[in-house]
């Protein structure tokens, strides 16, 4: 299992359309950062709740490009062919799969972290340079429950990317309906309960429950809070991991 | 050595492969023929477990593909040139390759020597033409010096120099014990290179034996005989029972193409006749011609008439 890990970190980290997506996955939400610091007119008014938000919105965005870039790594295999020769080395295709969760999983937790105190510390420092009460009681324990958040949900996100890569095949098609399940798949599912009279239906809906909980006080607005979020959705995600793996398993390469 | 029992595969309602069975052996080169859609590409893809079967087992050596622990080692497989990432160096693909199966990296530089594309290893796929994917593929396939290896169209966009290359390689691998299997279109080549032949048609095995008794049994050997006194002569070898046609104005220029008696016994028979003769040849069919005859009525596809 560890040369199939191995492998599959090299065939990551051996095309450069991954590294451009990379790069700017990072740079995003650290130029937005420097721009809020350096140009916001009222700093008094930006507390690390702020700051927290700013760097949570500007990482979804990151983890959202991680993502298809772990999508577009599993389904361009299917688009030029070379699952066939991966499969061919590795009959047991499930390794080849969690192999690809794994490198997943290890690389979006460091980008994200050094992504997320970066872009905070960079907002932070400029910003308490101009007068902005960022390094006051409770800073830490706050920002990190929103770091924690924030990076348990890239994790789950490329993990959901992944099941529905390996079921739908198709990078373009595999990617948008990773961006908007939670927009509009989970939206209209949610409807279809509410109006079938099921009021609580948003709050059981996993994509959704997970991100409102980032830099929100858990439990707020009817959600269902850390960790059960969390927990909830890295358990969706899986299960659809799984359904992708059974799937892939039993059809032709 | 490759053994192949009752392989059956559907698509839908087409039956692709229809209980197929045949071996390959070690030490020599296995020809697959057939004519397009005749399910050689779906026989190894399931051969080596890309395409599920419905029905039948493939066993190399008696292990099935899925029970080896690092199949490169045992067995190199080429289905398609193509199946590389564009925008992956030569080099990079053939190390994850390596990386996957516990293969040292030395085997990489080894792989790329043997296939001439240690100059270009570096550069990404996408700059390649169909030959050097062509090389690539075959470089993928001798990573992990496999005792068993698996070509499906490897002569596609190689020009003549790679085309002997890879006759002379692929004979010479046989030469070390390998089993080889290699399907083409290019008839000629399969004639030069393999020593058996499995020929099926719409899924099912039509013939497996050695490639020379193929030919022997679905062709016809002539003798053409070119001579002044050619009416005469003909005459002469169809009161012996000879069947004689001719292959053009029956003029002496074109001379006649005769089955019944050997050259020996025509040139015996001139002699004895005082005829001259200005050329007394055995033409012999070829692989193409038995193949089209055997294959006659399994063409899934055929080309419309010319006239």
């Amino acid at each position: 299992m560890k040369a199939v890990i191995a492998s599959e970190f090299l065939k990551a980290r051996t095309v450069r359309s991954h590294w451009v997506l990379l790069i700017i996955a990072m740079a995003f939400p650290l130029v937005i950062s420097a721009l809020v610091g350096v140009f916001n007119p009222e700093p008094q008014f930006m507390s690390y709740r702020e700051l927290g938000s700013m760097v949570t919105g500007t990482g979804v965005v990151s983890l959202l490009l991680l993502t298809s870039l772990w999508v577009i790594n599993l389904t361009s295999e299917f688009t030029h062919g070379t699952i066939r020769v991966t499969y061919a080395a590795v009959p047991a295709r499930w390794k080849v799969i969690v192999s690809k969760a794994i490198v997943g999983t290890a690389v979006t937790s460091v980008v994200m972290t050094v992504l997320f105190w970066s872009t905070f510390g960079v907002g932070a420092a400029l910003l308490d340079g101009r007068g902005a009460p960022i390094f006051v009681t409770g800073w830490l324990s706050h920002t990190t429950g929103v770091f924690v958040a924030l990076v348990a949900l890239a994790v789950i996100v490329s993990w959901f990317g992944l099941g529905l890569g390996v079921l739908i095949k198709n990078s373009p098609v595999a990617i948008v309906v990773v961006l908007l399940w939670p927009l509009i798949i989970e939206n209209l599912v949610a409807l279809a309960f509410v109006l079938s009279g099921v009021e609580s239906a948003r709050k059981w809906m996993p994509y959704q429950a997970a991100i409102q909980t980032v830099d929100n006080n858990p439990g707020l607005n009817g959600t269902l809070g850390r960790p059960w979020a969390h927990l909830y959705f890295a358990a969706f995600a899986l299960v659809i991991l799984v359904i992708g793996i059974a799937v892939d398993r039993r059809r032709d390469a | 050595m490759i053994s192949v029992e009752g392989l059956t595969k559907r698509f839908g309602t087409t039956l692709a492969i229809d209980d197929l069975s045949f071996d390959v052996q070690p030490g020599r080169v296995t020809g697959f023929l057939g004519p397009n859609g005749s399910g050689k590409s779906t026989t190894m893809r399931c051969m080596v477990d890309l395409d599920r079967p419905q029905m039948g087992t493939v066993r190399f050596s008696g292990r099935r593909y899925g029970e080896i622990a690092q199949p490169i080692r045992m067995i190199g497989v080429l289905l398609d040139a193509s199946y590389v990432h564009p925008g992956r160096s030569a080099r990079r693909h053939l190390e994850w390759l390596a990386m996957s199966n516990h293969l040292e990296r030395q085997r990489v530089d080894e792989a790329l020597s043997l296939v001439g594309l240690s100059e270009v290893a570096h550069r990404r796929v996408k700059t390649f033409s169909l030959g050097m994917k062509q090389r690539l593929g075959l470089a993928a396939t001798m990573l992990g010096d496999p005792e068993v290896i698996i070509l499906d169209e490897p002569a596609n966009g190689l020009d003549p120099e790679g085309i002997r290359w890879m006759r002379d390689m692929l004979r010479y691998l046989a030469g070390q014990g390998r089993a080889v299997l290699v399907s083409s279109h290019q008839l000629s080549e399969i004639a030069l290179m393999a020593e058996d032949l499995v020929v099926i048609g719409r899924g099912k095995l039509i013939a497996q034996e050695p490639a020379s008794s193929f030919i022997a049994r679905h062709t016809t050997t002539r003798v053409r005989v070119r001579s002044p006194q050619l009416d005469s002569l003909v005459h002469a070898m169809r009161e012996q029972g000879a069947e004689v046609s001719f292959s053009g104005e029956a003029t002496a220029d074109d001379g006649a193409l005769v089955t019944g008696l050997s050259m020996v016994e025509i040139g015996e028979l001139a002699h004895s006749r005082n005829m001259s003769l200005h050329e007394l040849s055995e033409v012999t069919d070829s692989l193409e011609d038995a193949f089209l005859a055997v294959t006659k009525d399994d063409q899934e596809y055929r080309s419309g008439d010319s006239q």
